[in-house]
């Protein structure tokens, strides 16, 4: 159903929020009615998940990330992971910002700061407060701050960071919003989605949903909403990848409803995957030019120095990558003083930034694989892969999955993919918003439990005597939502008299054919290693729908070239409607139920 | 709503022998996750709830896009306000000087003269828009060939004006096409006097801050409604402000003496028009209370009271005897008691007399409304009769006058329900001397009143 966006007007403005465990973005919408990623005080549209407490001050976001050079153990990162967890469900180990603490019931932080002292007239929790009372003290001497230690648990980490999310989004809009959505990650367990929205509560801001990255995905690229040049029953496969992870879903798109086949995840594979790879690449290279030893990423037990090194490299190839994602010239990475004095200044291409990355690139392409083979389905079954996540970014790893699927498959990254979640998100909170025939947000989330019935076998069209084994056009997919409805119309041409329908149940297959290729002509010499390569034939993947079973038929009378309408409907039993009519003729349809 | 999607099919003529395959059930349904998501899911959603089928749903869809578009068409311009800024466009407005905007009557020059101080922000975009379309410099020169844009001019200073709030607060404190003036009061009739007053502070009510502002009211006002008139209009606050009148101050000169002298000027000379202002009003408002008729009614109403109850008050005193605290007591109960059944009765009785003499009233007022017709119904029976005159000959004119003024004076002293009679009988007699017999009789009727009054009808 093509959905237009009026100019609505809401009660309230709303927010929609990407919550990564490394980086968050929030969306609005507009006055035109449409969505908008907003970019902090700071210009950022990509705000790191970062606090960091030094001695007074708090800094949060991308501010707070550079303090994990010199103040590392006072720098809380990666928390997102956390929430809704206990300390002994949380793997502590590879937390290398400050430490947890052993506490039984929610992990917590521990942070060295500066209390203003006594009299403190307001809590050291308030961190802006703190800096300023400590400051307006009539007597230094006396009224030193006192060196001392904050416990900080991961929902309250998570509360003070989205209130800093919610000041931005206020700060746009000149109002406070009155609503959002959140993303979550799409293995989130219930009790961590309770937990997150417990914390944005907390936060000051009412949650509609706690909504699937995934499906925020679909929803910010508006998939099966597009109009009638869109096919209606589609596959389509979300890739987010971050700055920690990577996960895909893989998704049955009908009509717009989203049905999930399988998903996947690899918490190990993500963004800084890139920097790795740069850190070593930029190491080598200082080692050449400077002949002073450096080999990052470094171990937890290099010297002080490495690490130090190793903390402003990362800091300096974060920007190598985006400009490299962005532009395709050469990105160049500049640091002061990387170690013992010298400088680095160096700088990398695309290619042979692809060249180092294909490792990488091959890793993802194999998890998208295994993913969707799990799903019992092949990837040239496959109608979409949409892009999420600031990593997609890179063209070589959309061209390398553009590889794996059919040349006709799209790798969609048409909003960018950093930013879609967010855009998703607020979309969704305007459709939640701008419910009609008062009905409420609560009851229609409610609505569907854990699963819902779908149909299991696609539904299609036979023609009488025809040839092959295979349906002429499929009308209902398998995963279809449960009641559904569809409409087709056929051309009909030159007949006066009755034309017939068949409807029947297939089942999807890959029809593999071989095609010999067209022997190469002989150019060079020079080439003959690759043509023997190439002499293998090619095999050609073409997903097909079979016949199966025959559920009915139906025959009109029809009269002029009107063209024939069938509907089938698929009831929440299984049942199926069916009617065919000549436009403009409903009066004399053909119908059956079963 | 159901899309259709076109199938890269065609259709041709069923084979012969084809038969409908026989019915099946299709494979019973799987289960799989489903994200709550997307306008789709919402629709879903709501089907499931309202417990609707696709086709009610389909209705409920049309039905909504109907409102809709309906809602759109009477945002759009053409079709709303029609006649809007089409007003007679008189030379002088149309050759205005667009330097000379002070002067300038912006609401004649968007075709707004009817509505003035009335015009809400839509009517002013609307009528912009049509007087742009019209009188766009483009249009113009493609027209006749002309370069003069300054009526555009004027439209465009006039939209300006109009769509600032404060400055078209400002143009309306000194609109001169709404006159202050005010009658002279005292020679007016009550009548009269209530329904200019109701013009007049309905003028002076738009510079009011607060709104809506109380009507002046009608004569037979209760008493609490007059005095909050004139409440409001004592306490009155004005917006009214006269900046319009500022001199401009010279902009050539860097003068800042000149600049601060021309301004003090200004200031002085606002605060005198503010202050000659609310007297004008104060004053208008006094000699309005002077002179309003509700006024001494009400005052003569509370003295008829203040001697009703003295009156009755003498009578309680009269017959006060020394009384028991009992006694006393149980009279004060049962005089409350009367009282209340007393109040009640009377209650009812309005009530039911309401309703009888309301409807009485309507059935005079209808059979009046008639008067003139049935009137005219006896004099065609008369004229057609040949003035009771023998047929062939013409009567005289003096005939004629008389029997016309002898039936005004018959209608004038019968009732309404008895000339409804006359009319009846008279055009069943039909002409000749059967009607003047009718006519005779209903003038015998008058009795008292008309007797020896009708010579041509006796």
């Amino acid at each position: 159903m093509p959905h237009t966006l009026n100019t609505v007007t809401l009660t309230g403005t709303i927010l929609g929020i990407n919550f990564g465990q490394s980086y968050a973005s929030i969306a609005v919408i507009d006055k035109e009615g449409h969505p908008q990623c907003i970019a902090n005080e700071e210009g950022e549209r990509q705000i790191a998940c970062a606090i960091s407490y030094v001695g007074e001050q708090v800094y949060i976001g991308n501010g707070a990330k550079p303090h994990l050079v010199k103040n590392g153990k006072n720098t809380i990162m990666g928390f997102r992971n956390l929430l809704g967890h206990t300390y002994d469900e949380v793997d502590h180990t590879t937390i290398l910002t400050a430490p947890l603490l052993a506490d039984s019931q929610t992990p917590a932080y521990t942070v060295d700061i500066l209390v203003p002292p006594a009299p403190a007239s307001k809590p050291a929790s308030n961190p802006r407060s703190a800096a300023a009372s400590g400051a307006a003290t009539p007597n230094p001497a006396a009224l030193e701050p006192v060196p001392s230690t904050k416990t900080i648990t991961v929902p309250e980490v998570t509360s003070l960071f989205l209130s800093t999310l919610l000041n931005s989004a206020t700060d746009f809009l000149g109002t406070k919003p009155s609503a959002c959505v959140i993303s979550a990650p799409t293995w989130f367990t219930p009790a961590q989605h309770d937990a997150l929205r417990k914390a944005a509560e907390d936060a000051g801001i009412a949650v509609l949903q706690v909504l699937d990255e995934a499906a925020a995905v679909l929803v910010g690229y508006r998939v099966g909403d597009a109009g009638e040049n869109e096919k209606r029953d589609k596959k389509v496969v979300v890739l987010d990848m971050g700055e920690t992870s990577l996960a895909i879903s893989v998704i049955q798109v009908s009509e717009g409803q989203y049905t999930v086949l399988n998903k996947g995840r690899d918490d190990k594979l993500g963004g800084r995957e890139f920097d790795n790879l740069l850190l070593k690449h930029f190491s080598k290279e200082f080692t050449k030019k400077t002949k002073v030893a450096l080999d990052l990423p470094c171990g937890p037990d290099a010297s002080a120095a490495d690490k130090r090194a190793d903390a402003k490299l990362v800091l300096a190839v974060e920007h190598t990558k985006r400009s490299l994602s962005a532009s395709s010239g050469a990105a160049t990475c500049a640091v002061e003083s990387l170690k013992d004095g010298y400088d680095l200044s160096s700088s990398i291409n695309r290619l042979r930034f692809d060249g180092l990355a294909s490792g990488v690139y091959r890793q993802v392409g194999n998890k998208l694989t295994e993913v969707v083979k799990e799903a019992g389905l092949d990837l040239a079954e496959i109608d979409e892969i949409l892009l999420a996540g600031a990593s997609t970014l890179f063209t070589g790893l959309q061209q390398h999955l553009s590889l794996l699927v059919s040349p006709t498959t799209p790798v969609t990254s048409t909003i960018d993919p950093s930013e879609v979640i967010a855009i998703g998100c607020a979309l969704q909170a305007l459709h939640l918003e701008t419910l009609e025939d008062g009905l409420k947000v609560d009851d229609v989330l409610a609505s569907i439990k854990e699963k819902v019935d779908v149909t299991s076998q696609p539904i299609g069209l036979v023609l009488p005597g025809q040839q092959g084994d295979e349906l002429a056009a499929v009308i209902v997919d398998s995963g279809a939502p449960l009641p559904v409805r569809r409409r087709v119309a056929i051309p009909v041409q030159g007949v006066n008299g009755k034309v017939a329908l068949e409807l029947w149940e297939g089942k999807h297959e890959v029809k593999i054919e071989k095609v010999e290729r067209p022997p190469l002509e002989k150019t060079d010499d020079d080439d003959e290693d690759e043509e023997d390569e190439e002499e293998e034939d090619e095999e050609v993947k073409t997903p097909i729908t079979k016949k199966v079973k025959a559920l009915g038929g139906v025959e009109v009378e029809v009269k002029g070239d009107n063209q024939l309408i069938l509907e089938v409907i698929v009831q929440r039993n299984g049942g199926l409607n069916v009617k065919a009519w000549q436009e403009g003729n409903e009066a004399a349809a053909d119908s059956f139920e079963i | 709503m159901a899309s259709v999607v076109t199938l890269p099919l065609t259709l041709s003529a069923s084979p012969s022998g084809w038969s409908k395959p026989t019915a099946a059930k299709p494979s019973s349904p799987s289960q799989l996750p489903l994200y709550p998501a997307g306008p789709s899911f919402i629709s879903a959603a709501r089907r499931q709830i309202l417990q609707r089928s696709f086709e009610e749903d389909d209705k409920h869809i049309l039905a909504a896009r109907e409102k809709e578009a309906a809602a759109k068409e009477d945002k759009g311009d053409g079709l709303s306000y029609p006649g809007l800024g089409e007003e007679d466009e008189p030379q002088h407005v149309l050759n205005q000087d667009p330097k000379e905007w002070k002067k300038q009557d912006h609401y004649a020059v968007l075709g707004l003269g009817h509505l003035r101080y009335k015009a809400h922000d839509e009517h002013i975009r609307v009528a912009h828009r049509r007087k742009v379309l019209r009188h766009h410099p483009d249009k113009k020169a493609a027209q006749h060939g002309a370069n003069d844009d300054s009526f555009f001019k004027c439209i465009q200073k006039a939209h300006e004006t109009l769509t600032h709030p404060e400055k078209r607060k400002q143009f309306d404190s000194v609109d001169w096409n709404i006159e202050d003036e005010v009658p002279d009061l005292k020679s007016l009739s009550p009548e009269d006097f209530v329904a200019t007053c109701n013009k007049i502070f309905a003028r002076e009510g738009r510079f009011s801050k607060v709104q809506p502002v109380p009507e002046f009211g009608s004569l037979d006002a209760p008493k609490k409604e007059v005095e909050g008139f004139y409440d409001f209009f004592y306490n009155f606050d004005s917006w009214r402000s006269f900046e319009w009148h500022d001199k401009e101050v010279n902009e050539g000169s860097d003068n800042r003496d000149d600049k601060r002298f021309t301004e003090k000027k200004n200031k002085s000379e606002r605060t005198r028009r503010k202050k000659e202002d609310n007297t004008r009003l104060r004053v208008l408002v006094d000699d309005v209370l002077a002179l309003d008729p509700r006024i001494k009614r009400i005052k003569a109403e509370e003295k008829a009271a203040r001697d009703a109850k003295k009156k009755g008050g003498v009578n309680g005193t009269t017959q006060n005897k020394p009384l028991s605290a009992a006694e006393k007591k149980a009279a004060e109960e049962k005089k409350k008691k009367e009282e209340a059944e007393k109040k009640e009765a009377e209650r009812k009785a309005l009530e039911a007399s309401k309703g009888d003499r309301e409807a009485a009233k309507k059935a005079k007022e209808a059979a009046r409304k008639n008067l003139k017709k049935w009137k005219k119904a006896i004099q065609t029976v008369i004229t057609s009769s040949n003035y009771f005159q023998p047929e062939g000959t013409s009567p005289s004119p003096a005939i004629i006058e008389k029997q016309l003024s002898e039936l005004d004076l018959l209608v004038e002293l019968l009732e309404p329900e008895d000339i409804k009679d006359l009319k009846e009988k008279i055009e069943k007699a039909g002409n000749g001397q059967p009607a003047k017999a009718v006519l005779a009789e209903k003038a015998k009727a008058t009795g008292e009143k008309g007797e020896g009054k009708f010579t041509e009808f006796a």
